[in-house]
């Protein structure tokens, strides 16, 4: 056994130059936008136009960008790889982080610089110079695609690409530098939207009526479930090597279902999926804010602006996913489009 | 367009001078040379190709009528077959609307001459050896496939591949290398007529196997050229195929980033 542990170890510096094959790889791809703060910048495109923007851009190309909302969810992902290549320094089964981004390339020095200021580890990445990216998402089999611009979060949900929109929010609480942690809303983002349907057109009576008739009756799934299976196949990494307690991956579910009741379908139907999710928090249709303070997760995903918003108010890192029968009533809320 | 430095513009103006692009009838007729009812050539793999550069040219124009850097574009035979078909040659040609300045009937013995004495900046072939010799000779040549015909007829799509294998066999690469660098420099400035939006010609930069850096020194240097790519994708081993498919260039360069 010796003789090949060596020979591990003095591959392993050479494995960590090659790059992992999407199809082996978790692929989160991310727009510079969430990425890093560009605000100063997208004030320029909206004020004066592209062309002074991109000029602007190349003039400040040795300024690296500071980090975004989508920052400490990337760094969290790399500390899961750091983990992942001590156990297994031969398997490509590790998070692949990609940039993609509408911007033309003359901001790509401007960006690589950034990236290498950061000391991050991505070497992959799409500037389209204007055209949809959903082409290359899908080449690259993306598992996940972050962006400031709803409208090209809601084409790659489309294309059957999970999708979430992410925003700057006034303060960020400090997340765990050790373990990802990822929350999930259950209706419209790990389940379909059947649910909420009904309790949109019925009320709250009828919802816990539907469900309790229902509760042996799997949900559908939502655009984020396969993201969950991505995670759960490399938490099972860590299990498989005695380390369940100290695994650096934590999910949790936050839904308004309550535990007694509305709950018990969606445990069902996760069991069923074969997915285990660390922490299940029933609310009940109280305010999900408090909780996700205390969870602090790196991201927290939900179909609902009102949520995204009460969760921004106190620090908490959220991703809009524009699906489902909710988003008739997020009118009032729109994103700017643009880079 | 971004523009760095204008002085250098103004001086460059007055030196412009034509792009000279030839292309084998081969390339610009279908292959065997099938014909319609009227007996002239079916368009070919460069067709959209040939189309595309004249749009650019249309484009030039209406920007600055009095335009000098425009494609000068040249229908080449290269083997003696073709060489005796002349007047259908010429005939297609006009028939479809193609708007070509000469033609040169020669035949697989004097071909590169006559592309060295036409000065040709950009050989574009279907045939590899006629690639081979083109470059051999220093004259950059760039050996077009069947997803040309493919590609769009309203913009010039150019693809820089930043970290290709250097074809070996090419003989003198250094001086491919110059001419590569050349043609490139007068498509950059091309490309500097126009806005970031709506412009008849798009550059794309790919790399294959390194990482950011390896593309980031690639923009750089063509930068350095003064060309400004308007899409970039750092691969890093992903394979290039379904990303090629995406971007549908009408041809690949990767003669200005060779190590020599």
């Amino acid at each position: 056994m010796t003789p090949l542990r060596h020979l591990a170890v003095h591959l392993r510096p050479w494995k960590q130059n090659t790059h992992p094959k999407p199809e082996n790889a978790v692929t989160v791809a991310v727009s510079s936008r969430v990425l890093f703060r560009t605000e100063r910048e997208q004030k320029v495109f909206e004020q004066q136009g592209v062309e002074e923007y991109l000029r602007y851009q190349i003039e400040h190309e040795n300024e690296p960008f500071a980090p975004g909302p989508a920052f400490p969810f990337v760094k969290a992902l790399e500390t899961v790889n750091a983990r992942l290549r001590e156990l297994y320094p031969q398997s490509e089964e590790l998070f692949d982080i990609v940039l993609v981004t509408y911007n033309h390339a003359h901001v790509g020095i401007r960006l690589i610089n950034t990236i290498n200021h950061h000391n991050l580890f991505i070497e992959r990445f799409c500037m389209t110079g204007g055209s949809s990216p959903i082409g290359y998402l899908k080449a690259w089999q993306t598992n996940l695609y972050l962006s400031a611009d709803a409208n090209k979060v809601r084409e790659a949900l489309t294309e059957g690409i999970a999708a979430a929109t992410m925003f700057m929010p006034e303060k960020m609480t400090e997340v765990s530098e050790s373990q990802l942690r990822v929350a999930f809303d259950g209706d419209a983002v790990l389940f379909s939207d059947e649910s909420e349907r009904i309790f949109k057109a019925h009320g709250l009576d009828k919802f816990f009526e539907h469900e309790k008739e229902n509760e042996d009756r799997l949900l559908d799934h939502g655009p984020l479930k396969g993201f969950l299976e991505a995670l759960g196949k490399l938490q099972k990494k860590f299990y498989a090597k005695g380390q369940r307690l100290d695994c650096p991956i934590r999910t949790y579910l936050v839904t308004a279902r309550s535990a007694a009741s509305s709950g018990i379908r969606a445990l069902k139907t996760l069991r069923a999926w074969g997915l285990e999710i660390d922490e299940a928090l029933f609310l009940a249709g109280a305010p999900k804010g408090p909780m996700l303070e205390k969870i602090r997760p790196h991201i927290y995903f939900d179909d609902q602006m009102f949520h995204i918003e009460g969760a921004a108010e106190m620090g908490t890192i959220a991703a809009h996913v524009p699906y489902g029968i909710a988003q008739k009533h997020n009118s009032k809320h729109n994103t700017s489009a643009g880079k | 367009m971004v523009s760095t430095d204008q002085k250098t513009d103004v001086k460059e103006k007055e030196a412009d001078c034509p792009v000279v692009v030839a292309v084998t009838s081969h390339a610009v007729f279908e292959s065997g040379g099938a014909e319609d009812p009227d007996g002239l050539y079916v368009g070919g793999i460069a067709f959209p190709l040939l189309q595309a550069l004249q749009k650019v040219n249309e484009r030039l124009l209406k920007e600055n009528p009095a335009e000098s850097l425009l494609f000068d574009v040249i229908v080449i035979t290269t083997e003696s077959q073709q060489q005796q078909q002349s007047s259908r040659i010429t005939e297609s040609i006009r028939h479809h609307g193609l708007k070509v300045s000469r033609f040169c009937f020669s035949n697989e013995e004097d071909f590169i001459e006559n592309l060295l004495n036409n000065n040709v900046h950009l050989f574009l072939t279907t045939n590899r050896n006629e690639a081979l010799q083109g470059s051999q000779k220093g004259v950059l040549s760039v050996l077009l496939d069947e997803h040309t015909a493919s590609c769009p007829t309203e913009q010039l799509r150019v693809l820089f591949c930043g970290d290709a294998v250097v074809q070996s066999e090419a003989g003198p690469a250094l001086a491919s290398k110059q001419a590569a660098q050349s043609f490139s420099a007068q498509i950059g400035k091309m490309r500097g007529r126009f806005g970031l939006f709506d412009s008849p010609i798009s550059i794309a930069l790919v790399t294959s196997r390194g990482g950011r850096e390896s593309c980031g020194d690639a923009l750089r240097t063509l930068r350095s050229l003064g060309v400004n790519a308007d899409e970039a994708y750092c691969l890093a081993g992903v394979p290039r195929g379904p990303i090629k498919r995406l971007l549908r260039p009408h041809f690949l360069l990767s003669e200005c980033f060779s190590s020599n």
